[in-house]
């Protein structure tokens, strides 16, 4: 193996663990004394910097999980993130993405799921933030379409669309926060659903489903056409009703700007 | 050694696209020569920084500066990352590319730092063999900037302004010089920043970086959060004298000001250029306008109130 990887690999491994003596001997002995401050204090600055950064990375992405633990707690995590999920990204923006599964399996934060779901609304939050752009549809688009083609019909959906299930008031909590009020205790309940995307105006917004609608729009995403789906419905409405009822979420969701086109199949 | 000029020609005084000031620029268009954009921060899909780069870009010229390349690492290149940049460069047509001559990551895990490579030969042959494949890559040379440091290694065997010469010159490739790093480093080295300007070949500098710091006596930290101090000023000239005009922008990662500050700030820049180089032809086409009657004593405050002082975009850049 060559020196300069030998020395790249001293060097990570003491950023890695920078607590560890074991760690720091192998980059120490590799790194000159000059004048000033010391080795120890020069390799010291990039220890700090390391955390630091991605700490910083933490506190930006998910700064209302930040909130909800408060500074002790969230430190703990941030300490315990960066051990076990070094950053294997080229950009900073994936640093976090496996902070819900870290924090649903942490044998410490594991014992209040809403973290895990907290932080999963964030992360879908971001992924609507910068998902791709696209054409919108138009109820137009639909009305125009002549009524024989419409049991064939299928959806394609904006790119930042993302689908959000949980069974604690992670979504409230975050709400409140953001709000700059006080969260209630956490409590689970059924389930609960919610659908985040980008607006025209390039806005973050989400919105609550009900199950039916939940399985209506997830039918849709997953290709199912529109007579699969009125059929799905009738789990929950009766053979005049559920065709009224996806009509009127579809004009809903176009004027949302959710769908990106038709597509008859 | 070739006389051919390699380098492009002067495009006068930038700033660093920051996401606190899109919608100062869209709006107020002002008169700046270009911008600099984080590469990594566009190499998303779609969303807001996407249509404000996308928006802006089609009304300033701008490069493209990155932070993962990790040239020096001994890791595979990472195609992929070189692909998006490639594609990125494609859809927004920057003048340049420039990352740091620094490694970042090993075993593919990202310090997202710029960490320093030890001065040998080994490390030249290493750092400028990748150069020349990323090169290839991207369809064009690189730029590489000199990273601010804060040790040195054992086994290094010549100074860091050889180093970055000779991978320069064997990848065939340029150099974006950040006065700010010279200063950080020499404080921290204990060498004479002037060493380090008078042995950079002129034919390769392309581009500077200004920038503040925090200095903690002993040591000086490269943060990006402050204003341009008068040491890196000091530097700045003679940098100028050196290499003659240099496209020339300002770093600003933290603590960032409104666009109007930092207009304020390149003003000075190039008030320096045109007193330490009187008259030359270069540096009148920059479209940098004082900024009306602004009092010497005027605050931050003041300019954040009037923002209509700022001049605006001349139709041709």
């Amino acid at each position: 193996m060559s020196q300069l990887r030998q020395t790249q690999q001293a060097f990570m491994q003491y950023l890695l663990s920078a607590k560890s003596d074991n760690n720091l001997v192998d980059i120490r002995e590799r790194v000159s004394d000059q004048k000033g401050i010391s080795a120890d204090h020069r390799l010291q600055i990039y220890a700090n910097a390391y955390r630091i950064r991605l700490k910083e990375t933490m506190e930006t992405d998910h700064q209302i999980l930040g909130q909800y633990l408060g500074d002790e707690l969230f430190d703990k995590l941030a300490i315990e993130y960066l051990d076990a999920h070094p950053s294997s990204a080229t950009s900073l923006r994936q640093f976090c993405d496996n902070l819900p599964a870290f924090l649903r399996t942490d044998d410490f934060f594991c014992q209040y799921p809403i973290l895990a779901d907290i932080a999963q609304f964030e992360r879908l939050l971001l992924a609507a933030f910068d998902g791709a752009e696209s054409t919108r549809a138009d109820f137009t688009d639909l009305q125009t379409l002549a009524p024989e083609l419409w049991p064939d019909c299928s959806l394609r959906f904006h790119p930042s669309l993302q689908m959000f299930s949980c069974k604690s008031n992670a979504v409230e909590s975050w709400q409140a926060l953001k709000a700059e009020t006080a969260p209630d205790a956490p409590y689970y309940q059924q389930q609960r659903y919610w659908a985040l995307w980008r607006n025209s105006e390039r806005l973050t917004q989400f919105e609550s489903l009900n199950q039916s609608q939940y399985v209506l729009l997830t039918g849709f995403i997953e290709g199912n056409d529109f007579a699969h789906q009125c059929e799905a419905m009738l789990n929950w409405y009766d053979e005049q009703a559920a065709p009224m009822m996806v009509l009127q979420t579809l004009q809903s969701w176009f004027s949302k700007g959710i769908i990106r086109e038709l597509v008859i199949t | 050694m070739s006389e051919q000029k390699i380098t492009q020609d002067f495009i006068g005084f930038g700033l660093g696209l920051r996401t606190d000031h899109f919608e100062y620029i869209l709006q107020h268009q002002p008169a700046i020569d270009w911008f600099e954009v984080l590469s990594e921060n566009y190499l998303v899909a779609g969303g807001k920084p996407r249509y404000y780069l996308e928006a802006i870009a089609e009304q300033y010229p701008v490069v493209m500066h990155g932070v993962s390349m990790s040239i020096g690492s001994t890791d595979p290149l990472d195609m992929d990352y070189l692909k998006s940049l490639k594609k990125l460069s494609n859809d927004i047509n920057p003048k340049w590319i420039s990352d740091h001559i620094c490694w970042t990551s090993i075993h593919g895990v990202n310090s997202h730092d710029l960490l320093p490579l030890p001065y040998t030969e080994e490390t030249v042959k290493h750092v400028a063999e990748r150069v020349k494949i990323a090169q290839d890559v991207l369809g064009r040379r690189l730029l590489l900037e000199n990273v601010s440091s804060y040790l040195s290694y054992k086994d290094s065997t010549m100074d860091e302004w050889d180093f970055l010469s000779q991978v320069a010159e064997e990848a065939d490739c340029l150099i974006l010089l950040d006065i700010n790093n010279i200063y950080v480093s020499a404080r921290n080295h204990f060498f004479n920043p002037l060493d380090y300007l008078n042995k950079i070949d002129p034919r390769r500098v392309q581009q500077f970086h200004l920038a503040g710091h925090s200095d903690y006596g002993e040591y000086v930290i490269d943060t990006h959060d402050h204003d341009v101090p008068p040491s890196v000023w000091t530097l700045y000239q003679a940098a100028l004298e050196r290499f003659g005009p240099i496209s020339t922008m300002i770093e600003r990662d933290a603590n960032i000001p409104d666009f109007p500050v930092l207009y304020q700030e390149l003003l000075e820049a190039q008030k320096i250029a045109e007193l330490t180089l009187p008259g030359h032809p270069a540096l009148s086409q920059s479209s940098l306008a004082p900024m009306g009657a602004i009092s010497p004593m005027s605050t931050n405050e003041d300019l954040i109130q009037d923002p209509y002082q700022l001049p605006s975009k001349k139709v041709a850049v």
